[in-house]
């Protein structure tokens, strides 16, 4: 467990924030923390910035998310990691699709060789969209507001997929099943970060397995060739008390 | 030919090494995968007769060389755990059956289910540390535990095994009291606490936990020790088991198989492959042409 002192924030949405730190462990892009809230419980967050400056970007959904997005300068976070497999790099052109939250941990991978098809519900919910060049950055809203109306499949028929040396996806397992339905047969290179309940985050308890696969240490980037024999990935989970569900 | 084919609790494995209760095995798919890439057997989530969620986190409090969880007994209750079994069963191996409860009815209508399930054996946690009313709670008073005992092994088909807690002040009579079981496994975990001296308090929601790992293995070794010394029964070593050396450790003082959970942690899936195969280097090294021929001959 680290204790350590958030240097800055930036809130990113009115329901998201972003807290900046300095630590010393090295980090990937795609890698994640467990944070903890005392009192209220522990949050996996992948790190919305991983170079000598690091940075966990809070959605505000819940009591523990909540006290979180609210920590200030000077304020200290308390965390253990990191944890998990990172995104393997890519050269050449590449694609960062990224559903609601999911953006957060493609962060680290935008250059200007990087176009985003950013989704989310509403404009005020599309996430570091600003980041990516003007001419690369394909905006969806549910609501229809900014950008295309509709959903990331929309977005993604904005593109090509073919033309890009690696796609990259992260957001809400249904999501991420749909893109993958729209890619699997085609000539891609392709990752996904699974987003699953974890409780220990280190590949003990069993919460988050996909088809024996621990998201949390296997994962939580998977291949299309890992994803293909995971008969479970976009179909069924464990709830907390692991009861199977459909998703 | 060199063979770590065991009997041990009235089952036959190909290997000694088994995967302990409460690591990895509240998925079926998860349990097979365990299965297929190198354990004996795996023991599976502990369940009851109603759903629980468990705690809320933080359940775990890692450190290099142990590991602190109170998971909570987590678990979709019996009826919804059928779909697992049948799942895991696909690896034709034995699945163990954990099963808690606070009497002897309870664990009476588990076992019974877990048996129509198809498992090899169930595997009563009289020991966990952390849940009131459960556990350790119950495997602590030798009367119920004999009376649980007597009654699931009067009824049912296959073997009984009984995990035992080392928290309490004699193991020899508990390991007396549950002498009737095919097998006893020890130990479950030792009960614990950490302190987060930023925040000053617990660090586990529920305060107390278990310990495992690496520091508990001479805890564990000594239970078996005095438990072969008690009883003339086939006895499971649990705790802190990383290597084969740790696995040898346990067989010389009297077990006949192990358990394996928190070296996950560090080594993953792979630790039941590795374990075994190093343990059949030494066999061959050792002139030893069964592992059976070294269990208990440490004990004086």
């Amino acid at each position: 467990m680290e204790h350590i002192e958030v240097k800055r924030k930036k809130v990113d949405t009115p329901t998201v924030a972003s807290l900046y730190f300095e630590w010393d462990a090295r980090v990937l892009p795609g890698q994640f923390i467990m944070v903890w809230v005392p009192g209220l419980g522990e949050v996996p967050m992948s790190l919305s910035k991983t170079g000598k400056e690091k940075c966990i970007t809070v959605k505000a959904y819940g009591e523990s998310t909540g006290k979180l997005a609210k920590t200030e300068v000077g304020e200290l976070i308390t965390l253990r990691g990191p944890y998990g497999k990172p995104f393997k790099k890519s050269g050449g052109d590449i694609l960062l699709i990224g559903g609601g939250s999911g953006m957060a941990s493609l962060r680290p991978l935008i250059n200007r060789r990087s176009t985003g098809i950013i989704a989310s519900r509403t404009p005020e919910e599309l996430l570091f969209s600003e980041e990516f060049n003007a001419d690369k950055r394909i905006e969806v809203t549910e609501d229809g507001r900014k950008g295309i109306k509709g959903i990331v499949l929309d977005g993604m028929d904005m593109v090509n997929p073919e033309d890009f040396s690696m796609i990259y996806v992260c957001g809400p397992e249904r999501m991420l099943k749909a893109v993958y339905d729209k890619i699997k047969d085609k000539n891609v290179n392709a990752q996904f970060s699974l987003e699953r309940s974890m409780k220990c985050g280190i590949g003990l308890c069993d919460s988050c397995s996909v088809n024996g696969y621990q998201v949390c240490v296997d994962g939580p980037v998977f291949d299309m060739n890992q994803l293909r024999d995971m008969t479970e990935f976009g179909t069924s989970k464990l709830l907390a008390s692991g009861k199977r569900v459909k998703i | 030919m060199i063979s770590l084919t065991t009997n041990t609790g009235g089952l036959k494995l190909e290997s000694p090494a088994i995967l302990a209760s409460g690591i990895l095995d509240e998925n079926g798919y998860t349990m097979k995968r365990i299965l297929d890439e190198g354990a004996g057997a795996v023991v599976t989530k502990s369940i009851g007769t109603e759903e629980r969620n468990g705690y809320f986190s933080p359940v775990v409090a890692p450190e290099g060389s142990y590991l602190i969880n109170a998971m909570g007994l987590p678990n979709p209750g019996i009826d919804f755990f059928r779909d697992e079994i049948n799942i895991a069963l696909k690896s034709g191996k034995p699945i163990i059956g954990s099963i808690f409860a606070s009497n002897t009815d309870d664990f009476l209508k588990l076992a019974l289910k877990m048996q129509d399930y198809g498992v090899s054996a169930v595997e009563l946690n009289l020991s966990c540390p952390h849940v009131q009313g459960f556990g350790s709670e119950v495997g602590s008073d030798p009367v119920l535990v004999k009376d649980i005992v007597k009654n699931l092994k009067g009824t049912l088909k296959i073997p009984v095994w009984s995990k035992l807690s080392p928290n309490v002040t004699s193991i020899s009579e508990i390991a007396r009291a549950s002498s009737e079981s095919d097998a006893l496994v020890l130990i479950n975990t030792v009960r614990a606490m950490a302190i987060d001296v930023e925040s000053k308090r617990p660090v586990l929601t529920n305060v107390y936990g278990g310990l495992s790992g690496k520091a508990i293995k001479p805890v564990g070794l000594r239970c078996v020790y005095e438990a072969r010394k008690e009883c003339d029964i086939d006895i499971i070593g649990v705790g802190g088991i990383y290597n084969y050396r740790d696995a040898l450790e346990y067989i010389m003082a009297g077990a006949s198989a192990f358990q394996i959970g928190t070296a996950l942690m560090e080594y993953g899936r792979k630790v039941f492959g590795d374990i075994a195969m190093d343990l059949e280097s030494y066999l061959k090294k050792n002139n030893v042409a069964n592992i059976k021929e070294l269990v208990g001959v440490a004990v004086q």
